[in-house]
């Protein structure tokens, strides 16, 4: 596990240097995040007029759809990064160098996952933070308690346990790919297109049926865990290092 | 008996039904240079990465240090160190950062003093907070250089560390070689420089997929071209090729007053040789063996196997 971590701080340490693509990742897309939900709390409109039913139901379909905006943030933001992660390497040629020490196929894998996981889901949970600040302002007094009291605990178990998980599939499941995949580009392409939208497609249905049960959350969560750990296991009988060596020139 | 350092039996690896290396067995000893000789596409890499654990055999077995290059790779590639091909670099990161990330991933101390080591002895002290990218080729081979050393590895594999280097960096490199190997260690050179090689390597193989030749670099010379002398003459013989007339000799070529001719057996048949030569008016200034360099053994060698 030590290596992973060296690996995961290289990449940062990288990344760090990369330019634009790093702040539209970590700058632009959560600032359009909070955009689009600001816009939608502004657009509901006067919320105190409505009736305790209705205005029960408003807030439910709303703040439903803020967290799944939320839980799927984390799965999005990594794509573009995770597939750039491998290109590079194999830009520089840096990867048989990397493969000659001891660092094991597994550790590679999951530092290059987890370096584009692990800021996904601190730029979510900080533009969660903003977003809680400013909605919290734009209610009215009283209701930020039946949200909180409805949605307090969904909202936890999403973006601690559900949506980090979830992003690690996904993830995966691209990197996966990527290695298998001869060129950059096509990985790119195949994550972008096929994979992503099967994942998000999947995952969505999965978390609006367990959505307002955080007990059925934290269960899917819990095997999101175990399905990650077997798809682990699989990228790494896929990631075969000879053809990454031999393939990729 | 010595260690053995490398042993490969019979190792072989096929690339989509081309055989890149063929039935490969050879053992290199703790401490020893070994030159690794071939043309291109000979099958030198593929046989580096097979024996440092990083692709796998189609068939055949290695040995580094002992230990099984298909069984343990993991433990194989923590004792050895690969200066690999083309340096893969991380080119936005500094010289220094690169090396901290390799000693890192190795576990060395924090605070390792290997890398200010490497860098002050080749020159790149000054240069640790550039980007790699900001970088020569050469600067770079010798960074490269510096990664392969800095676990401190027994055994150590060098594919064309010399590449791309100027004079001076290049014989940094072949004395760094030479000091490597004072400390015991054992080095598998893969180089197309001959006088490299002859220089510095203790045994030379010559692979071309098989391995055509083995020896140091005298014998492979002495084998090949050992029955061939040279004679100096002070001016040159007339139509010496009729007159000269002795069953043993193989082959004649005069080049002016010079005459290199093949024997037998040059230890029984030089006196006999030489009187001849007298005979025939011929004033003698030397005789001696004929030096060949290890370029003509090579390509005699790699063209005796193309044909
Ligand atoms: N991944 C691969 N797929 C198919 N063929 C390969 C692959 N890697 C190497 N080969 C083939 O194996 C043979 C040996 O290649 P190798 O790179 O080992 O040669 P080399 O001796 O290192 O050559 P050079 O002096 O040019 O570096 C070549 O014919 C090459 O085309
Ligand atoms: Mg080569």
């Amino acid at each position: 596990m030590r290596r992973v971590w060296v690996v995961v701080l290289k990449e940062w340490r990288e990344a760090l240097k990369g330019g634009k693509l790093l702040w539209v990742g970590t700058v632009a897309l959560p600032v359009i995040l909070l955009g689009i939900s600001v816009y939608m709390m502004l657009s509901v409109g006067d919320l105190s007029a409505l009736e305790d039913e209705d205005l029960k139901m408003v807030l439910h379909t709303l703040f439903s759809v803020f967290l799944l905006y939320f839980m799927l943030f984390p799965m999005i933001i990594p794509n573009a990064i995770s597939v750039y992660a491998i290109m590079s390497e194999k830009e520089q040629k840096s990867l048989e160098p990397l493969l000659a020490t001891p660092l094991q196929t597994w550790e590679l894998f999951l530092a290059k996952v987890l370096s584009a996981v692990i800021p996904a889901v601190v730029i979510t949970w900080a533009t969660f933070g903003v977003f809680v600040l400013i909605v919290g302002q734009m209610l009215p007094a009283g209701l930020w308690e039946i949200v909180w009291r409805d949605f307090g605990i969904a909202a936890l178990v999403t973006l601690v346990l559900f949506a980090p998980l979830a992003s690690v599939f996904v993830t995966m499941t691209s990197m996966a790919i990527a290695t298998r995949t001869s060129d950059a580009r096509s990985a790119q392409l195949l994550s972008s297109f096929v994979v992503l939208p099967i994942a998000l497609w999947a995952l969505v249905s999965i978390y609006q049926n367990a959505l307002l049960q955080p007990a059925n959350l934290v269960g899917v969560s819990l095997l999101l865990l175990g399905l990650n750990i077997v798809l682990l296991k699989i990228a790494v009988r896929l990631f075969r290092r000879e053809e990454i060596l031999t393939r990729w020139r | 008996m010595a260690t053995c350092a490398i042993l490969a039996e019979e190792l072989s690896r096929r690339f989509d039904g081309r055989l890149a290396v063929d039935r490969l067995s050879l053992a290199v000893y703790e401490g020893e240079v070994f030159g690794f000789l071939g043309p291109n596409g000979a099958g030198k890499t593929t046989t580096v990465r097979m024996l440092a654990g990083l692709i796998a055999p189609t068939s055949g077995r290695a040995l580094i240090a002992g230990v099984d290059v298909v069984a343990e790779p993991q433990r194989v590639r923590s004792l050895v160190g690969v200066l690999t091909e083309s340096p893969g670099l991380y080119e936005k990161l500094s010289v220094w950062q690169n090396l901290q990330f390799y000693a890192d991933l190795y576990g060395l101390a924090p605070s390792t003093p290997q890398i200010e080591r490497y860098l002050r002895l080749f020159d790149l002290w000054e240069r640790r907070f550039d980007p790699v990218s900001a970088l020569s080729k050469g600067m770079k081979q010798k960074l490269a250089l510096a990664r392969s050393l800095l676990h401190d590895p027994k055994v150590l594999f060098l594919d064309e560390p010399t590449a791309g280097l100027d004079p001076e960096a290049a014989k940094t490199v072949r004395d760094l070689i030479a000091a490597l190997s004072q400390e015991r260690r054992t080095i598998f050179l893969c180089t197309h420089n001959l006088h490299e090689a002859e220089q510095l390597c203790d045994r030379i193989g010559l692979i071309k997929q098989r391995l055509l030749k083995v020896g140091t670099p005298h014998q492979l010379k002495r084998e090949l071209y050992g029955h061939q002398i040279v004679v100096d003459l002070k001016k040159p013989l007339e139509s010496l090729d009729s007159q000269l007339n002795l069953p043993f000799v193989k082959g004649l070529r005069v080049e002016q007053t010079r005459l290199v001719i093949e024997l037998e057996n040059p230890q029984e048949q030089n006196p006999l040789l030489v009187r001849r030569l007298v005979e025939l008016g011929a004033e003698i200034q030397f005789v001696r063996e004929a030096d060949r360099s290890l370029e003509d053994v090579y390509l005699q060698l790699v063209r005796e196997e193309s044909l």
